[in-house]
């Protein structure tokens, strides 16, 4: 499944939440992550993200069916996703 | 589903973070570890001992090939899958010559239905192909029948190109465009069918078809032809004949190579092809081409340990 992963963390645990999700995810501007998982995948993900956030942080997570959606930039894409380097 | 990821530039992977880092001068880009299958670095790309660890750790291998798209080798973590009955079944049924000869018959079939599956999708004649005959007493002859039936299927193939030459295969290195063309995919090819065996409990050095050299995965090579016309020659007859692979997008020296520009392209295609999910007609469900490529082992396996006949992939899509 494809999933879009956005948080609202306190500062102190923005860049935590962030070294975490770069190692599944594609980092694709501040606090927004997206890629392909599996279901394990995002079990783990939710889990650990559970673990590392505090009171009144909140993250988003999207699920879509296939990465079945159109995306439209306006303004610079900071990273665009790809697996061609 | 875990992603390959394709180098086409000079830099450096190491570990920060956690994850995977490829950075050199004009770029920095995280590898996300955990959905990575495997990387290949089509340029040379150095690795830290901090990004060895932790691919040994995520079990992710490194293929690496020289500017004319040859295979050059591997990063292969410790074995992860490993089954002493298989191997050694396997062995026997390399060892034994009636049972290795049905095996790379089989193969010899998945290759010829593979090629009919391409021609037929362009209305080309495959007759020809039809008429050859899957004979031989021994893995030799075999391996000249097959040599014949790709001859056969390369005369049929430079008919359907409609732009470039392609008269006869060369290599090492490849003499002109769609020869680097294919060179460069059939070793992409044989290194996902590597990585798709160390999936399973297979030897990828004891083949059936192709001779066991010394320093050669050769089940990978088994493997890997059968899916080639389907897969590296369908995305050739795609990119020549709609004009995205052009001229100005191959360099020349002693051979014929893509230049940077010419390689993503080819690359990108490729890697579209093989993550392509087609519906299994048994399965009811999606799965990618790469992944029927460990499905062929895992029936392999099956057959070697006698549970079920292998009979080789029949493309339907």
């Amino acid at each position: 499944m494809y999933i879009i992963v956005v948080y609202d963390v306190d500062v102190k645990r923005v860049a935590k939440v962030h070294r975490f999700l770069r190692t599944h995810l594609h980092w694709r501007q501040n606090s927004v992550f997206e890629g392909e998982v599996s279901r394990a995948q995002l079990y783990e993900i939710k889990r650990t993200l559970e673990g590392l956030i505090g009171d009144g942080d909140s993250v988003l997570i999207y699920e879509l069916p296939t990465g079945n959606f159109t995306l439209h930039v306006i303004g610079t894409d900071k990273n665009p996703a790809g697996e061609i380097i | 589903m875990k992603k390959a990821y394709y180098i086409t530039q000079m830099g450096v992977l190491e570990r920060r973070g956690n994850t995977l880092f490829f950075e050199n001068e004009n770029l920095k880009r995280a590898i996300p570890i955990n959905s990575t299958s495997e990387i290949h670095c089509f340029k040379p790309v150095s690795l830290t001992s901090g990004a060895i660890k932790i691919l040994s750790e995520k079990n992710v291998p490194v293929h690496f090939y020289n500017k004319y798209g040859y295979y050059r080798g591997s990063y292969i973590p410790v074995e992860g899958q490993i089954s002493g009955t298989v191997v050694i079944k396997q062995a026997e049924h390399h060892l034994d010559p009636e049972k290795r000869l049905y095996i790379a018959r089989q193969f010899l079939e998945g290759i010829r239905a593979s090629m009919v599956a391409l021609l037929k999708s362009y209305e080309a004649d495959y007759s020809h192909i039809r008429e050859v005959q899957v004979e031989g007493e021994s893995p030799a002859e075999l391996m000249g029948t097959e040599s014949g039936l790709w001859k056969e299927f390369y005369g049929i193939f430079a008919s359907l190109l409609k732009h470039f030459e392609f008269n006869e295969r060369t290599r090492r290195p490849p003499k002109d465009e769609i020869n680097a063309l294919i060179s460069l995919g059939n070793s992409v090819l044989y290194t996902v069918a590597l990585s798709e065996i160390r999936k399973t409990y297979l030897h990828p050095a004891i083949s059936f078809l192709h001779e066991p050299l010394e320093r050669r995965y050769s089940l990978a090579l088994d493997l890997a032809d059968i899916f080639k016309p389907i897969t590296v020659f369908r995305v050739i007859l795609r990119l020549v004949n709609k004009k995205r692979i052009r001229k100005e997008h191959f360099d020349r020296d002693v051979g014929v190579m893509l230049n940077d520009e010419g390689l993503r392209v080819f690359i990108s295609e490729l890697n579209s092809e093989l993550t392509r999910k087609v519906l299994h007609p048994r399965f009811r469900r999606n799965v990618s081409v790469r992944y029927l490529m460990r499905l062929e082992g895992y029936s392999l396996v099956r057959h070697i340990l006698g549970d079920s006949t292998y009979r080789p992939l029949r493309a339907w899509w």
